[in-house]
């Protein structure tokens, strides 16, 4: 167990930059999820904090130990990590208890404290009855465990998780999930855990950090994330929210394309100028009072249903109790809840 | 910094062979042919437009036959139900990997005006394989697999789906065949065809064999820088150099039209990896098609080597064709003889050294490139190119570059002589200069296939950069690097071209043994070696087929 500090983190390939003044601190014993869309340099962030990469400025320290900085460049293997990486990275020419062993040969254990620790770890993913399998002969779930059991065999520091689920079909990715929470609360081992699925982040997290385009937006605990987006760009990717780009003018929102009116709810905070609304699909009715809006299309949710409005270049959605509607006809849309962004 | 500057001495210590042994003399050689005055100038080459048209249209020729035979037949093989299509495909890429001058010689036995037993079996003179068409029709068949290899990966990688649409269209499955598939893996044929092309050009065993003497003599490029060298004397190795240089200028010529057409065949090629395509049924025709595809098996594939055979158990090449005249008395008498012995254990050594440095340095290659990413097609393109280059024009280049000793001056003495004239070190030198590319070709294709962060996992597990790669990718590149040791073992002990322009006087090798059996003393014993060639082609076949389906299991 070791906390970790990313300070002022900067790398580019060639000419476009891709993670661009990165800081984040990790507790002893924590979990804290990197989440962003993809391309927005997660992987690049935790390859630095692995040492695969080395960037072009900034600071890492692991358990106060600096292994990045000025003059500074601790390689991988003695930073004392285990890696879990997106495409498994099982190596095909060994058995499962053969990747198992790898990191615990290297540091010349006995061979009786090998196999008994191969043992464990492999008891920890539900593997031992696969043992002495070769990873061909594996599904997609088993070599995760592998990689899994591999990464965690030899007490590392700290755990790095590279998207471990997203090749998994929905019902693995959900027993796995369960399986990775579990081993966390028995070994305690400060985790990072880089994801694109907010549903991930939000489920087994202490803390997330949205990332976008190499920077973070906002660290903080799922669900005061949810409840209060510091940005536009978190309340999208995270809260699902409608975002639109234009202004408040007499209490009302103009949105920049097409210029469509909103009026805003009473006490919302809203000083005329350039702004960024954001609305929860739950926060929009279609009540009397509303803009009128031309239905472009509607979803059957079961327990209610989406429907879709194009309004300032993109498509506004709004959820709430099915309605017999039909595409084309206009509806009446009214802002119940709001956040507005100044802009500019 | 560590990394990075190891990188970097790494790519240095590769460079210094590289640079010093392949480019460094071939670039001389260049720079001394284009640069050359008074009567080895271009006004001399004028002179030499026979050889140089000869060579042109020999290959040709060449090409042009392995194109019309190798286009059909690689659809036959790899697009339709033809019975047997596994075991024709093996007969059919033999010739590439039993060296031209054997099957110059096989032809020899079978169309030679007189003595060949076609021209007796069939009347006086039918054929006569001596001249420019007879050189053309063995190098062509000799070139056929390149054709056939071509398409057959085209074939594969074309997305059967485009056939299936043109199906529900309505075209029939022959008709889908030509319409569809057949233009897509187009360009992958032609450029198997460019490469024929080039082997033609740059051949020297069968246009020595078949065009010297001949009668008008024809001669190529090849053969004329030889007679060139044997000649000796200033003024002959500058006007080999020149006619070399010309030689040399083929080569870019070739690789840009392949490049071309690679290019743009590529661009519609499924990128996944054998997609398996459904094959065409021949219905009715099948049976005709059999017969046709194993006449032509049985006349250009077993007949010339079953005519050497026949060669190496007749009392004398020419002899009545009856059983008593056959014996084996040449067979113990070549492979017992102390001088056979002697050239097979060089061979073999030679063979297994180059072998092994092609393993070495192609390997490295292939992770240079990978760790430079700019810098790395620089790399494969030092390591691939001198395949291309003539095998007469790298012998050469080596032999005017290393024909004086070389000293090497440090602080002010002489730190050390490199005196490689006349000894077998050139002919190692030349042989994994020459075959790098198999090394560093298989290599580079598979640590493609490789994930890298199968070795990433080994650093985050705690092994350093060596032990990572030895742990991980090394095990997985294995079977590549035995493919590759293989080929270019194979190539080096049957190697003749550059051998015969390299051997030390009193040293042979196998390829010159064969090469001065058959030209100046005995066709019967080269008969005999030509056929252990052949064995020894087929079990280093037979191994690299063990291999093949080793890696399969593996997968
Ligand atoms: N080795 C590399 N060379 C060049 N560009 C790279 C390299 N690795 C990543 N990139 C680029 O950096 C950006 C961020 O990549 P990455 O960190 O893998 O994103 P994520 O994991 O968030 O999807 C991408 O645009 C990607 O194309
Ligand atoms: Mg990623």
């Amino acid at each position: 167990m070791a906390s970790i500090a990313l300070g002022g983190l900067f790398k580019s390939y060639g000419a476009t930059p891709v993670v661009r003044g990165l800081s984040l601190d990790v507790r002893e014993g924590e979990l804290v999820s990197l989440l962003g869309p993809s391309g927005c340099g997660k992987t690049t962030t935790l390859r630095m904090l692995a040492g695969l990469e080395h960037p072009d400025s900034g600071v890492i320290r692991i358990g106060g130990e600096t292994v990045t900085g000025p003059g500074v460049r601790v390689p991988p293997e003695r930073r004392g990590l285990g890696m879990v990486f997106q495409s498994y990275a099982v190596w095909p020419h060994r058995s499962v208890e053969e990747n198992v062993a790898y990191p615990l040969t290297l540091r010349r254990l006995a061979k009786a404290e090998v196999a008994s620790r191969v043992k464990e770890a492999l008891r920890w993913v539900r593997l031992e009855a696969l043992a002495t399998r070769r990873p061909h002969e594996l599904s997609g779930g088993q070599l995760q465990r592998v990689a899994l059991a591999r990464a965690l065999v030899a007490s590392p520091r700290v755990l790095l998780l590279d998207e471990p689920l997203s090749n998994l079909d929905a019902a693995l990715r959900e027993e796995l999930r369960a399986e990775i929470a579990a081993l966390r609360a028995r070994l305690g081992t400060t985790m990072v855990f880089v994801t694109h699925d907010q549903g991930e982040a939000l489920a087994l997290s202490d803390r997330i950090a949205v990332m976008n385009q190499g920077v973070i937006e906002q660290v903080d605990a799922p669900e005061r994330l949810y409840r209060e987006p510091a940005t536009p760009f978190v309340a999208g990717f995270v809260g699902g929210a409608n975002v639109l780009v234009g202004q408040v003018r007499d209490g009302a929102f103009h949105t920049a394309q097409g210029d469509t009116r909103f009026p805003l709810p009473p006490g919302t905070a809203a000083p005329d100028g350039p702004c960024t609304l954001v609305v929860r699909p739950e926060d929009l009715e279609l009540g009397a009072e509303g803009t009128p809006l031309p239905l472009s299309a509607r979803l059957f949710l079961g327990h209610a249903a989406e429907y879709r409005f194009p309004v300032g270049g993109t498509l506004l959605r709004v959820v709430g109790p099915p309605r017999e509607v039909r595409a084309g006809e206009v509806l009446p849309v009214r802002i119940a809840k709001a956040k507005l962004f100044a802009t500019g | 910094m560590k990394a990075a500057s190891a990188r970097w001495l790494g790519l240095g210590a590769w460079l210094v062979p590289i640079l010093f042994f392949a480019v460094g003399p071939v670039g001389a050689l260049l720079l001394r042919g284009t640069g050359a005055h008074g009567d080895a100038g271009l006004a001399w080459l004028a002179s030499e437009t026979g050889a140089l048209g000869n060579t042109l249209g020999i290959s040709a020729g060449a090409a042009a036959l392995a194109f019309l035979l190798g286009a059909p037949l690689s659809l036959l093989l790899f697009r339709t139900d033809l019975p047997l299509r596994g075991a024709f495909t093996v007969l059919f890429t033999l010739p590439s990997a039993i060296p031209a001058f054997i099957w110059g010689m096989g032809w020899l036995s079978l169309a030679s005006p007189r003595a060949g037993y076609l021209n007796r079996l069939l009347g006086d003179g039918a054929f006569d394989i001596y001249g420019p068409a007879g050189i053309a029709f063995v190098e062509g068949l000799s070139g056929l697999p390149l054709v056939l290899l071509a398409g057959a990966a085209a074939l594969r990688r074309v997305d059967p789906a485009l056939e299936e649409a043109a199906r529900v269209c309505g075209a029939s499955p022959l008709r889908a065949l030509l319409t569809t598939t057949l233009p897509l893996a187009l360009p992958s044929l032609l450029s198997g065809t460019v490469m024929v092309f080039l082997m033609a050009a740059s051949s020297f065993g069968v246009p020595y064999l078949l065009g010297v003497s001949a009668s008008p003599p024809t001669r190529v490029l090849t053969t004329r820088i030889y007679e060139l060298v044997l000649l000796g004397g200033d003024a002959g190795l500058a006007r080999a150099s020149v006619l070399a240089t010309a030689l040399l200028l083929l080569t870019p010529l070739a690789l840009l039209a392949t490049w071309a057409l690679g290019r743009s065949g590529r661009v519609r090629l499924s990128a996944g990896k054998g997609v398996a395509s459904r094959l065409l049924p021949l219905g009715r025709a099948r049976g005709s098609a059999l017969v046709a595809v194993g006449l032509t098996c049985v006349l250009l594939v077993l007949l010339p080597l079953g005519a050497i055979l026949l060669t190496s158990m007749q009392r004398s090449f020419g002899a009545e064709l009856a059983w008593r005249e056959l014996t084996l008395a040449h067979w113990s008498g070549v492979l017992l003889e102390p001088r056979t012995l002697r050239a097979t254990g060089r061979s073999l050594l030679l063979a297994a050294g180059a072998g092994g440095l092609v393993c070495v340095l192609g390997l490295a290659a292939a992770v240079l490139q990978r760790s430079f990413r700019r810098l790395g097609a620089g790399v494969e393109a030092l390591a691939v190119w001198p395949y291309a280059v003539p095998g007469t024009v790298v012998a050469l280049a080596l032999l005017l570059a290393f024909s004086r000793d070389l000293r090497f001056i440090l602080l002010g003495r002489a730190a050390f002589v490199l005196a490689l004239a006349h000894t077998p070190w050139l002919l190692l030198i030349a042989y994994a200069a020459k075959y790098l590319a198999l090394g560093a070709r298989n290599s580079a294709e598979a640590l493609a296939q490789i994930d890298p962060s199968l070795a990433e996992a080994a650093r985050v597990s705690g092994a350093g950069p060596v032990r990572a790669f030895v742990d991980a990718p090394l095990p997985l590149l294995r079977p590549a690097l035995t493919v590759a040791f293989v080929l270019a073992f194979l190539a080096c002990a049957t190697e003749i071209t550059m051998s015969v322009l390299l051997v030390p006087a009193g040293s042979e090798v196998l390829g010159t043994l064969l090469f001065e059996l058959q030209s100046y003393a005995d066709p019967a014993a080269a008969a005999v070696l030509a056929c252990a060639f052949v064995a020894l082609v087929v079990v280093g076949q037979s191994v690299l087929a063990l291999v093949g389906r080793r890696t399969v299991e593996v997968r």
